[in-house]
C-alpha cells in the first residue's frame, strides 16, 4: 500500500501492545470519539524468502497463493531462492496472487530444496525429524550455536548442506 | 497474519510437569459418561447451534472440534451459512490478507478460538505461561489474529478442551485478546460464550464478566465450582440439552464421511467421530 500507518479494528487491552513499540491507541481523526490501534507500516530494507520457479529476469511463481507477494511490494530489496530456474515465468503460469513481476524482485538464486527442513506446497513436506531437531536446539543458547556451527558454518554451499542432509524428498 | 487455534505448539524451556497435557491429546476422546457420546463429539454439537443460518462462520488453523461443528451446522439447521475453515478446501480465498479484511469490514458472524488459559472477564492467552512476561515459562503460538478478530467477528466462541483450574482461571498470565474494553474502543463484536466439556458460559456484555450458563450432564455444580479457578456467577444453573439423535448420527455419518473425503482434520475425525 505503501501508506505510513494503517488503522486497525482490535488489539486494545492486550499484553501484545504493550510490547511493539509499533502499534499505538490513537482516536479517530475524523471526530467519532473511537479509539483504536494504528499500525506502523513496515518497510524492510530486504526481504529473501523461498519460491516455486523463477525466470532470469526476475520474475516469480511463488508456487501457491501466499503472503510473499506483498512482503516484496514493501520491501526496499528482495531477494529469491527458487526451486527450479526457467526460462520464462508469466502472470498465467502462477496461480491467483503467486505471481511477482521482475520489477520488484532485485536477484534470484537457484536452491531446490531450499524450504528444508520446512515444506514446500506442491512439491515436498516439511521434515519432521529435522524440524523436531532445531525445536529442540532452541530451547537454550548453547544447544542452537551447536546447531547452527554443524547446519549453517560448518557446510561451505547449498550443495553440500544438500548432500549431507537432505534425505530423499518427502512427496508434499 | 496466522490464525492458529489449536495450543500444541513450539515450547520453549518447558519444564515437563508444567506443559505437559496442554498438548492436545492424540489418544482419542474421554468418554462422557452421562451422554452417549465422547467429550469432544459433545463439544462440536454444542458449537454447532451458535451456528447462524446466512452469516458467514469462521475458525482458524489447528481447529478440528468448531471446524466440524461449522459443517454439522450446515448439514442441519444452517443451510445458507457461509464458512471459512482456513487451511482446508472450505475457504472462499487463499491469502491472510483477504481473511484480515473480511473481519476488518465486520463481515464475520461468528469466530470459534481456542485459549491455553481463558478468565473471567473473558480475556484468553494463546501466548505464554508463566508470572513474568519477559521470562515465560512455556511460549505457545500467539497470535495477531485472533486478538484481531475477537473485536471484529459479532459473537465469538471461546472453546477448552480442558475444563480445570489451571485453563480457567480468575487472570489470565497474558492478555492474548481482551473480552471487555472501554466504551470508547472502536469494536464489532466480542465474547459470546465458553464452551469446555463440562459446561457452557455465557459472556455478560454489561458487567463484563463469564456466568456459568448450564451444565453438561452428567456434571455437577459441586464439580464446575471444584474445577474453575473463578466465580461462576450463579449459584444454579440449567442442565445443558443433550446432543439429540438427529445431530450425533449426522456428526458420525455425514460429517465423518465428509471430512475424510475432503481431508478436513480427516485423521481426527476417524479417530473420534463415532469413537466409543
Amino acid at each position: 500500500m505503501g501508506v505510513p500507518y494503517v488503522p486497525v479494528i482490535g488489539l486494545v487491552g492486550t499484553d501484545l501492545l504493550k510490547r511493539r513499540d509499533d502499534m499505538v491507541v490513537a482516536p479517530d481523526p475524523f471526530g467519532s470519539g473511537k479509539v483504536s490501534v494504528v499500525a506502523k507500516a513496515m518497510r524492510p530494507d530486504v526481504a529473501v524468502f523461498h519460491v516455486d520457479k523463477a525466470d532470469r529476469n526476475g520474475n516469480v511463481s511463488c508456487g501457491y497463493q501466499v503472503e510473499a507477494v506483498i512482503l516484496a511490494e514493501a520491501s526496499a530489496h528482495v531477494v529469491v531462492t527458487a526451486e527450479e530456474i526457467v526460462d520464462r515465468v508469466t502472470e498465467k503460469d502462477a496461480v491467483g496472487g503467486a505471481f511477482i513481476p521482475s520489477i520488484l524482485v532485485d536477484a534470484v538464486v537457484h536452491a531446490p530444496s531450499g524450504a528444508h527442513p520446512g515444506g514446500m506446497t506442491g512439491r515436498y513436506a516439511p521434515d519432521k525429524e529435522a524440524m523436531r531437531e532445531y525445536v529442540t536446539a532452541s530451547r537454550d543458547d548453547a544447544a542452537f550455536a551447536a546447531y547452527l556451527e554443524k547446519y549453517v558454518f560448518g557446510v561451505r554451499n547449498h550443495e553440500e548442506y544438500l548432500e549431507r542432509f537432505v534425505r530423499q524428498a518427502i512427496p508434499a | 497474519m496466522s490464525v492458529r487455534n489449536g495450543i500444541a505448539a513450539s515450547r520453549t524451556r518447558a519444564p515437563r510437569n508444567d506443559s505437559a497435557g496442554f498438548a492436545a491429546s492424540r489418544t482419542g476422546a474421554p468418554r462422557n459418561d452421562g451422554l452417549d457420546c465422547n467429550a469432544e463429539e459433545l463439544m462440536v454439537v454444542l458449537m454447532a447451534r451458535e451456528v447462524r443460518d446466512g452469516e458467514v462462520s469462521a475458525c482458524g488453523a489447528l481447529s478440528q472440534i468448531p471446524a466440524a461443528a461449522l459443517l454439522l451446522a450446515k448439514e442441519l439447521h444452517a443451510p445458507d451459512a457461509e464458512l471459512i475453515i482456513l487451511n482446508t478446501v472450505f475457504r472462499p480465498f487463499g491469502t491472510s490478507r483477504q481473511f484480515h479484511f473480511l473481519a476488518q469490514r465486520g463481515e464475520l458472524g461468528l469466530f470459534f478460538v481456542s485459549g491455553v488459559q481463558i478468565d473471567r472477564q473473558g480475556n484468553y492467552n494463546l501466548h505464554q505461561l508463566g508470572p513474568d512476561l519477559d521470562r515465560p515459562n512455556v511460549r505457545f503460538p500467539g497470535g495477531y489474529g485472533g486478538g484481531m478478530i475477537y473485536y471484529c467477528a459479532r459473537r465469538t466462541i471461546v472453546f477448552r478442551t480442558e475444563h480445570t483450574r489451571r485453563s480457567l482461571v480468575e487472570k489470565v498470565d497474558f492478555v492474548s485478546a481482551a473480552g471487555h474494553t472501554p466504551p470508547d474502543v472502536l469494536r464489532l463484536g466480542g465474547p459470546s460464550k465458553v464452551v469446555t466439556p463440562k459446561a457452557t458460559f455465557a459472556f455478560d456484555q454489561d458487567a463484563g464478566e463469564l456466568r456459568l450458563e448450564s451444565i453438561h450432564p452428567p456434571h455437577t455444580l459441586e464439580e464446575i465450582r471444584e474445577n474453575t479457578g473463578f466465580d461462576l456467577g450463579v449459584t444454579q444453573a440449567p442442565t445443558t440439552a443433550p446432543p439429540t439423535d438427529e445431530e450425533l448420527l449426522t456428526l458420525r455419518g455425514a460429517i465423518r464421511r465428509k471430512m475424510i473425503e475432503t481431508d478436513t482434520y480427516r485423521a481426527w475425525a476417524e479417530r473420534t467421530l463415532g469413537a466409543a
